[in-house]
């Protein structure tokens, strides 16, 4: 086991390469010079050629020992990401984000996964009923319609109108008055497709012969359910649990947009629509990071959820 | 299976009355503080991205730095036409025969903030030499300011100044005490400015802007360039939080000298009530709130619920909020009390044209028979809900020298036929049949997109295929001060009250990338323009500057299409607020009713069992 996660781990030299070549390429050469518009609209050469200066522009951009590239590659593996276009250290920024995007987004990925998980159990067991119909045909209205939309019917309906939860983020107040609103937006958005996505894991087990055996030794509903059949379809839930972890820190765009939760999610709409490539590169490069890590710790979440996975 | 289910719905039972328990706590209850507290509560649109004086730009930033800084100048809040008046100096400044020496004395006795960059924390006194360091900031090129441009070639020394930072690593290095002919301190209450060249326009564009408002050298040196967010002003406020990107809230300057409203104003002003707190003393508000909300829905609920006092109407909710008929509020809103106002913008939208396109710049009767083919009324009605004037030239209604008769020569005339004519004009000039068109648009926005598209469906009528590149931001900025643009979108807003803002757009001398973005170039308008630069407000400026307007207009460089009204909603506890267009501290002047803001929640009750 320990041989093989540091064989993982060593994987990930090259992956996160590729990642800061990648982004480099991206940023850098594709995104163009972004000096003009540090500068501002009536800037003259000379403040342009100043601020390429001071951004390090100007410099070779591969073949240097104070190239571009390496000053990419510097950035990233020190974590001083410099400032952003605003002049604000990106660090700063960032860290400030995580805490309003884990405290949207973590509640939300845990009210969708016990409700999804508990219902797709009773659906998978319900199959062919009415109830099973009624569900699945929700689960697909749900999925059809836009996320945009349940966001603007919520907060019209539930924080203007009935007057129940805040309109928006109010930093005067604790922030979890302010996020349980979205969050629940969130759950209901994403219940849809979240709950036929177990609903087909539960029904694949479900039918298995050892599901048969049990109720026909006359085991309870509960235990064959929750024992038996969840411990079985662990693998894909484990899957795809551990591999939302890193899109928890990234924050939930639109939500955080609407309600004005100053996460890394609305940080990094503001960077698209400022094309503030410095804050753009340090978030591409910490999920890079972060999906890397939570692809090896779901591998290692196999051995222990079945004892038949073995790292060889 | 069924005793799984029974527990199932205990517990489901259970969440919903933790819900329903929970839910009545959680909404808003008030915002704005204790009841009794005057806090003024605002909108801002986008994020705030700079509080240094000297790199301020963007709306939102002399909005908020606009209270916390001041200015030698401002504009009188009430008067109309703007009247200049003097802030931090005492009296108007004193010029020189041939105009090139400015002497402006300054008030004694005003402090800055108090802020732990000084000694013992105490703010001190404002001096001249302030005035001077933050005008040589400006000119260093390593501080790399927005800003330089309005001071290049103007000021004696200050050019070479600049030229002498250039050696330096880093903005701090630079030594300040380097004498610059042009811009010095007489003593602490007196500064001396000599101009290159009369500029008759220097103290609204410098004096009266934010950019020029004295910087203390101590707080610059102590925060470095976390100056950003810790602004040390003079003004009626201070910075007390800045949540970035989502929260500012400003407080009362204790060091700050006081002022009283004032008691002389604008025709009406008296009926409209704007003089009520005539001779009191401001400011009235203990704090300023502004919230960064970027959508629109979440706004308009907050301002309906009654937690931001006033705010410009998102178009969705025009119909909701202004009769069409009659520009007047809707019942809806008048039984809430909110009120409406709207006033000219000194502004001018246009697509323009690159003079230097070979298919353009070379075919008058094009471009012509394309302004011709546009329909700028059904464009107003269609994007602007009815907010804004068809452009029939480019000075902005409400500067004295928008010439109320331009109308009648026609250059923004709507008439297919004429530009049926002039297109085969055209055809003859270019030689065939004129090729597709391309014209750029600063956004990737839906407004963006359906503005394209209606441009497309213009030209279209007189057979002119026209391709749309829809561009971000940087992008489009970057091509058009290149000339890599045939056809774009664009358009400007006054800075201060003098229509020589709109001129400069024209001259030769103010290519890309300055402020002539069509690269036209007209040698006798060139000369106008050399001519009109110097010369100080008289009725012989007013001619000129409309003789040139109409020469450039016989150019058609740009289908001028409107200069835009502003609509602001408020509540009817939202006092003083007077709009204004070129001045941005005036939150001092504006006060809140408190026992009507109160009794707003009452109201919605009353309004709601009305309803049912």
């Amino acid at each position: 086991m320990t041989a093989y996660i540091i064989r993982r781990l060593l994987y990930l030299v090259p992956i996160v390469m590729g990642v800061l070549l990648v982004t480099f390429c991206l940023f850098t050469l594709v995104g163009g010079d972004i000096s003009q518009q540090i500068a501002g609209k009536n800037a003259d050469a000379e403040t342009i050629a100043e601020i390429r200066h001071e951004y390090g522009f100007d410099k070779p951009l591969f073949l240097a020992w104070d190239s571009q590239f390496l000053d990419h590659f510097k950035k990233a593996f020190t974590f001083n990401f410099g400032r952003a276009l605003d002049r604000e250290k990106i660090g700063e920024k960032i860290l400030r984000g995580v805490g309003p995007s884990l405290a949207l987004t973590v509640p939300m990925f845990l009210g969708t996964l016990v409700i999804s998980i508990s219902f797709s159990l009773i659906v998978a067991f319900l199959r062919g009923t009415v109830w099973d119909h009624i569900i699945v045909f929700l689960c697909v209205a749900g999925m059809s319609i836009p996320y945009l939309s349940f966001i603007i019917f919520g907060q019209y309906y539930f924080a203007y109108k009935l007057d129940w939860f805040p309109i928006f983020y109010d930093p005067s107040r604790p922030i979890y008055l302010s996020i349980i609103l979205p969050a629940l937006i969130g759950i209901v958005a994403g219940l849809g497709s979240s709950l036929r996505f177990y609903r087909t894991i539960m029904l694949d087990e479900i039918r298995s012969d050892y599901v048969r055996t049990a109720f026909a030794k006359g085991l309870t509903s509960r235990k064959v359910l929750f024992k038996h059949v969840l411990k079985n379809a662990m693998i894909p839930i484990v899957t795809n649990t551990v591999l939302s972890i890193p899109y928890l820190i990234l924050g939930s765009l639109l939500l955080e947009r609407f309600f004005g939760i100053p996460g890394l999610g609305y940080l990094m709409i503001e960077a698209i629509n400022a094309r503030d490539f410095f804050v753009l590169n340090a978030m591409t490069f910490i999920m890079a990071l972060l999906i890397a890590f939570f692809t090896l710790v779901t591998d290692v979440c196999y051995a222990w959820v079945d004892p038949r996975v073995k790292f060889d | 299976m069924n005793g799984f289910i029974k527990t199932y719905r205990i517990v489901l039972l259970f969440v919903l009355c933790l819900l329903t328990l929970c839910i009545p706590g959680c909404s808003e209850k008030d915002n704005g503080g204790k009841s009794d507290e005057m806090v003024l509560r605002h909108r801002m649109g986008t994020k705030l991205q700079t509080l240094d004086a000297g790199n301020m730009r963007g709306v939102y930033s002399m909005m908020v730095g606009g209270q916390i800084y001041e200015t030698l100048y401002t504009f009188h809040f009430l008067k109309r036409p703007y009247e200049l008046i003097p802030q931090l100096a005492d009296g108007m400044p004193e010029i020189s025969d041939d105009h090139l020496t400015y002497i402006i004395r300054i008030k004694k006795g005003v402090l800055f903030q108090d802020d732990p960059c000084f000694p013992n924390g105490k703010g001190r006194e404002l001096k001249a030499q302030d005035f001077v360091y933050s005008l040589k900031r400006i000119a260093n090129i390593k501080y790399a300011s927005q800003n330089w441009y309005s001071f290049k070639d103007k000021i004696v020394g200050l050019d070479a100044f600049r030229e002498y930072t250039k050696q330096f690593k880093s903005e701090s290095e630079v030594d300040y005490g380097r004498e610059v002919q042009g811009v010095k301190a007489l003593d602490d209450y007196m500064i001396q400015i000599i101009l290159n060249k009369p500029w008759p326009q220097m103290i609204e564009t410098i004096f009266a802007d934010n950019m020029s408002s004295p910087m203390a050298k101590e707080a610059v040196g102590c925060y470095g360039k976390d100056i950003i967010r810790h602004p040390v002003g003079t003004g009626a406020y201070r910075l007390k939080t800045w949540q970035r990107g989502s929260y500012i809230e400003l407080v009362k300057n204790e060091n700050w000298r006081g002022e009283l409203y004032p008691t002389e104003g604008g025709p009406g002003d008296e009926e409209a009530g704007y003089l009520d707190d005539a001779g009191k003393s401001v400011p009235f508000a203990d704090r300023l709130i502004w919230r960064v909300i970027e959508e629109d829905q979440p706004a308009w609920l907050l301002f309906m619920r009654g937690e931001i006092d006033g705010m410009g109407i998102p178009k969705d909710n025009f119909n909701e909020a202004v009769k069409l008929e009659n520009r007047e509020v809707t019942d809806e809103m008048k039984d809430r009390g909110i009120s409406l106002k709207h006033f000219d913008d000194p502004s001018v939208f246009w697509i323009g044209f690159n003079m230097q396109d070979p298919i353009l710049g070379k075919n008058k009767p094009l471009r012509k028979a394309l302004s011709r083919a546009f329909d700028r009324e059904h464009f107003i009605d269609l994007f602007l809900n009815g907010r804004g004037h068809v452009a029939h030239g480019f000075v902005a209604p409400g500067l004295d020298s928008y010439d109320p008769e331009i109308k009648k020569y026609g250059y923004s005339k709507y008439d297919l036929q004429q530009a049926g004519q002039l297109l085969e004009e055209a055809k003859k000039i270019h030689g065939g049949p004129i090729p597709k068109l391309t014209l750029a648009m600063p956004g990737t926005d839906t407004f963006s997109k359906q503005y394209g598209q209606f441009i497309q469906r213009q030209f279209q009528k007189i057979e002119i295929e026209l391709e749309v590149n829809y561009m971000d931001w940087p992008t489009y900025m970057a091509e058009l001060n290149k000339g890599q643009l045939q056809l774009f979108s664009s358009g400007v807003s006054a800075s201060y009250p003098d229509a020589i803002d709109f001129l400069t757009l024209f001259g030769t001398k103010y290519f890309a990338p300055g402020g002539n973005k069509f690269f036209y170039s007209n040698p006798d308008f060139d000369a106008l323009l050399e001519k009109a630069e110097v010369m100080f407000p008289a009725s012989e400026r007013l001619e000129l500057y409309r003789t040139m307007e109409r020469m450039v207009m016989e150019d058609y460089p740009a289908v001028f299409t409107s200069h835009r009204i502003s609509y602001i909603l408020h509540h009817s506890w939202y006092k003083n607020y007077k709009p204004h267009v070129f001045s941005y501290g005036l939150s001092k002047y504006r006060n809140i009713d408190l026992a009507d803001r109160n009794g707003y929640k009452r109201k919605l009750k009353a309004l709601k069992k009305k309803d049912q």
